[in-house]
């Protein structure tokens, strides 16, 4: 038996964090739901307790707190916003996974607010000890309750440098019901982010109702 | 968050503050509650834990059910299966916070980085093991050669701190012994004094 890993979910009342922290209460984890307001995350709370009974979950209102308490930090904050949350949990990240989800788009959707690094690697800067893996950035809020589309599970891909980290990374994915796909080092986070976004705007063009996810076909 | 811990260390060596600052970027904190475990028997023991405030335990199950506790660890100390975590063999033990705790954590990978990077660290490192060490020793001649009654009285002069803290049964399971025979240690030696 492995030891029950915690998990802080930065941002658990917003559509990430409270997708993935409902995903995430399938697995045997201790979750712990961060939001500026307690109230915020209270009704994902109730819901996650509804369909696991024996679930160890609280909501939490610092993400300082969270964070010390976790072996892992999801950060499903907007990439505006992420800063300042590096700022604040710098010292209690030291050496843990810190999942950057973000998609670091402009207001209009058309491009990115990044040069060129990606949001992910510009998160590894300002957490330097920390051990940051891209990941859930490339499905939709709405995968995670339904990650199969039409019949085909929806990939989630991963990028890190740690390979502990990654492997880690890989098994929440399938707790939540995606493949998981390692697509290689920190630095193919920037593909990631543009995928997103060439995923959006045809999303905006089709009409896919922000139900549609990246299939890697192979043989 | 790093207080116990940086203390003990320059009890033994002393660190200039960019050693400090290196050791630090190696090591993780975290809190942990009464009765979540760090490690579970059969897993792989990934990291070594040292007690800023609390108090761990360490313990094996037996095919009967029965624990048996091989190790308390209060502030200042630190616990792991050192034989699964040196060797990467599966976990012999379980450990447990016996009290809300925090912890200063080092894993494999980091241990092994700053054996080669920071010859104080390893200095420190083999210090505390050299302490366990001696300390297991000492606990298997007692086991050996003493009476039940003369490692209580041992245990309660060593430890007034943790035979406060930690419930009797506990202490039993420690001794190898069961709370009735420990209850009749501390009567009979209220009665004597
Ligand atoms: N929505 C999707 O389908 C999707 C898909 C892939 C990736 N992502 C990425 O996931 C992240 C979160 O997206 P989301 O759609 O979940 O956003 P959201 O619903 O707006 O939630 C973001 C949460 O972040 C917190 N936050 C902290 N600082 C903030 C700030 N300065 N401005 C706004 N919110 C702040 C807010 O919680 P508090 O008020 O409690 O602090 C809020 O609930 C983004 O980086 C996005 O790119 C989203």
């Amino acid at each position: 038996m492995i030891a029950t890993q915690t998990i802080a979910i930065i941002g658990a009342a917003g559509n990430m964090g409270s997708a993935i922290a409902k995903s995430l209460a399938k697995g045997n984890y201790n979750l712990l739901l961060q939001a500026s307001h307690v109230q915020k995350a209270q009704g994902v709370l109730n819901e996650i307790k509804k369909a696991n009974p024996d679930i160890s979950a609280e909501v939490i209102n610092c993400s300082f707190e969270a964070s010390w308490e976790a072996d892992i930090i999801i950060l499903a904050v907007p990439y505006q916003a992420e800063q300042v949350v590096a700022e604040k949990i710098r010292e209690v990240a030291n050496q843990k996974i810190v999942i950057s989800v973000s998609n670091p788009l402009n207001s209009t959707y058309n491009g990115l607010l990044t040069n060129e690094l990606s949001a992910a690697e510009e998160l590894q800067d300002l957490l330097p000890n920390a051990k940051v893996v891209k990941a859930f950035n490339t499905t939709f809020k709405a995968d995670f309750e339904k990650p199969f589309i039409k019949d085909t599970q929806v990939d989630a891909f991963i990028a890190g440098d740690n390979k502990e980290a990654v492997a880690t990374v890989k098994e929440l994915i399938e707790t939540v019901g995606f493949r998981a796909v390692n697509a290689g080092g920190l630095s193919v986070s920037r593909t990631l982010e543009r995928m997103q976004l060439l995923l959006i705007q045809l999303s905006v063009a089709n009409n896919y109702n922000w139900h549609a996810g990246w299939k890697v076909l192979h043989n | 968050m790093y207080e116990v811990y940086f203390h003990n260390f320059k009890k033994r060596v002393a660190l200039t503050e960019e050693e400090e600052a290196l050791i630090k970027s190696y090591l993780s904190v975290k809190k942990i509650r009464k009765r979540q475990f760090l490690l579970q028997e059969d897993d792989v023991c990934k990291t070594i834990a040292f007690v800023e405030h609390g108090m761990l335990r360490s313990f094996s199950v037996d095919d009967a059910g029965s624990e048996h506790i091989l190790q308390f660890a209060a502030e200042g100390w630190f616990i792991s299966d050192m034989l699964s975590f040196l060797t990467e063999e599966p976990a012999t033990f379980n450990i447990e916070a016996v009290e809300n705790s925090e912890l200063v954590l080092i894993s494999k990978s980091a241990h092994e980085e700053l054996l080669k990077l920071s010859p104080k660290y390893e200095t420190f490192i083999r210090e505390l093991i050299t302490n366990a060490y001696i300390a297991l020793q000492k606990r298997i001649n007692a086991n050996n050669s003493q009476s039940i009654e003369e490692r209580y009285e041992d245990f309660i002069h060593n430890y007034p701190d943790i035979t406060k803290r930690v419930p009797q049964h506990m202490i039993a399971s420690y001794m190898g012994t069961t709370p009735e025979t420990i209850s009749r240690i501390r009567k009979r030696l209220t009665t004597r004094k």
